[in-house]
């Protein structure tokens, strides 16, 4: 295992992918510092710091997604998993290298975000404000997350042989879980009561509430949950929302993803034919 | 002698296509082993098989005594090096940095060798040039120093010469006879180019619709390949009677046709026939090449 991780580590050192990553990373911090920045400028909002460093999680899906499915889809486009297999690597140290080293460039991107969001966004919008075991919960919660991605894109670069196909389903995906967490969101962000407002005979305005028919029932809401708490990206848009009803869940829910991802990709590698 | 690599009775079906059938093939040290098929005969399912790409449907195989069904069969596989079709190389890398990559994953403790490997095929000014820019020649002698980066006993390379201009040809085979001379490696070598193989392998393996044929050394093809009488006749039993009777070397190539190998005197041959009532409808007497001999065996029955 150690040895595959070496050789890991030398792909990696010399992939453009990965100084594209690194640099999108340090990029998208400073468009954020950036932005804020000018809010606070001109409209004179207050930015907290942690807030932006929650921001990135909600596209980081899209990262890993990018990332895992070009990186590892080379593996079989190149002959390197039939070359580390033929000279006596075991399946199950290839895929286990693999998502190691998917998760550590993904965690890797997210920690140089937040690195440079502190080195520049504190003196530029003043510390932090929340309670810093808070803020390691919530991060903490982010970072099991972004492994339980890298867990299912790991799976499916590792179950696809052809690099494109990998790419087109990995990114597809995380858009579709995006797009799913959205959905559910939006759903349980419904008001129960609508305002409905009607002229009296003498001339008043008078203001009602009324039902929200779109106002999900117990049932309905219970399931959108679970799924927004299932879903990676779900989580993402909770945490980075602040709105987690069931933060402490999160990343139960993530390992859980973690375990079932990479045990089926470890038995369905194992007996995969390769070519 | 030791045995490298034996295979019982392999079979390999993808649905309903069998690809390998009842494949038996032994390959002793030191041989360069030369295994002839034409395509779709079954030879890259049977080095994937071997190399641990996929798994027998039937069958067993065994590489330096260690069995397929023992999980000790990955250790072995630390001993081999393989090319299977397409050389293993990130095509992003430099070969320099490709084979810095190859020695991390077989765990070498540092990278002298890494500059001596790259003399050794050839590669030592390629420089900062990227491998996917690389001629068809170079990409396959990287993947040879790739292979070989493990100081492999055993190299497997899977049509080493497809697609090389006449420089490359040259240029492997000259390689391959290295390796197996100088450091002593057994080579399982599959190729359609019957001539190149011809001027290398020590062994062959005669594959055909899954299942070999022949095997046979290159000094007893030899012998068959340097005189041989075709005979066309209507009562083989009564010939091959004969020819056991007499010892002499001889090959039923189908139910009409019988090869007599050695040097004979064409026309005491006919009279010593004649005596024993042996009439043959045609007789000619040729110089066989590999080709002619691969050729008459896939048409012919099996040879024992």
């Amino acid at each position: 295992m150690i040895k595959l991780l070496n050789a890991s580590y030398i792909r990696l050192r010399k992939s453009k992918l990965f100084w594209l990553l690194t640099i999108f990373s340090i990029g998208i911090a400073l468009l954020m510092i950036y932005g804020q920045y000018s809010d606070m400028k001109n409209y004179g909002e207050v930015i907290e710091v942690e807030q932006l460093m929650f921001n990135y999680s909600t596209i980081i899906g899209i990262i890993i997604a990018i990332f895992t499915s070009l990186f590892l889809g080379v593996e079989y486009s190149d002959g390197a998993i039939r070359n580390k297999i033929s000279i006596g690597h075991k399946r199950t140290n290839i895929y286990l290298s693999n998502l190691i080293i998917t998760t550590i460039t993904s965690l890797f991107s997210y920690i140089l975000f937040i690195a440079f969001i502190i080195i520049i966004g504190i003196p530029l919008f003043g510390g932090i404000t929340m309670s810093i075991s808070k803020l390691i919960m919530l991060l903490g919660c982010i970072f099991v997350t972004v492994i339980a991605y890298s867990s299912i894109f790991t799976f499916i670069a590792m179950m696809i042989s052809n690099k494109t196909i990998t790419a087109i389903t990995t990114i597809m995906l995380a858009f579709g879980l995006m797009m799913i967490a959205l959905t559910c969101l939006n759903i349980l962000q419904a008001p129960e009561f609508n305002d409905y407002a009607t002229i009296e005979d003498t001339g008043e305005y008078k203001i009602e509430q009324i039902s929200n028919p779109k106002y999900p029932s117990e049932t309905k809401r219970k399931v959108c949950q679970t799924l927004l708490d299932i879903n990676p990206a779900g989580q993402m848009f909770q945490i980075a929302g602040r709105t987690a009803s069931n933060l402490k869940m999160l990343p139960i829910y993530s390992l859980g993803i973690l375990v079932v991802f990479t045990s089926s990709g470890l038995i369905l590698f194992k007996k995969k034919e390769l070519k | 002698m030791e045995i490298v690599l034996e295979t019982n009775n392999l079979e390999k079906k993808y649905k309903d296509f069998r690809a390998l059938n009842h494949t038996d093939i032994h390959i002793e040290k030191g041989a360069i082993y030369g295994l002839i098929g034409k395509n779709g005969a079954g030879k890259t399912t049977l080095i994937r098989i071997i190399c641990g790409l996929q798994e027998p449907t039937n069958g067993s195989y065994t590489i330096y005594g260690v069995n397929n069904s023992n999980s000790n069969i990955t250790n072995v596989r630390k001993r081999m090096g393989a090319i299977i079709e397409t050389p293993s190389i990130y095509g992003e890398m430099t070969a320099r940095d490709n084979l810095i990559e190859q020695y991390k994953l077989v765990g070498m403790p540092s990278m002298d060798g890494v500059d001596e490997l790259l003399k050794l095929v050839g590669l030592e000014n390629t420089g900062k040039k990227k491998s996917k820019n690389f001629s068809l020649g170079m990409k396959q002698r990287l993947g040879i120093a790739i292979a070989l980066a493990n100081h492999p006993d055993f190299l497997i390379l899977d049509e080493p010469m497809n697609g090389l201009d006449p420089q490359g040809i040259i240029e492997i085979r000259e390689l391959i006879l290295k390796l197996n001379k100088e450091r002593r490696i057994t080579i399982l070598i599959s190729s359609h180019y019957l001539d190149e193989l011809s001027k290398i392998a020590t062994h062959y393996g005669f594959l055909d619709n899954g299942s070999i044929i022949k095997e046979i050394s290159s000094e007893e093809l030899m012998k068959k390949m340097e005189h041989k009488i075709e005979l066309k006749v209507s009562n083989p039993k009564d010939f091959v009677q004969y020819f056991e009777e007499k010892k002499i070397s001889y090959e039923v190539m189908n139910s009409k046709t019988i090869n007599v190998y050695g040097k004979y005197n064409l026309s005491k041959f006919i009279n010593e026939l004649s005596k024993k009532s042996l009439i043959a409808d045609e007789i000619h007497e040729i110089e066989e090449s590999l080709e002619n001999y691969y050729m008459n065996l896939i048409g012919g029955g099996r040879v024992d």
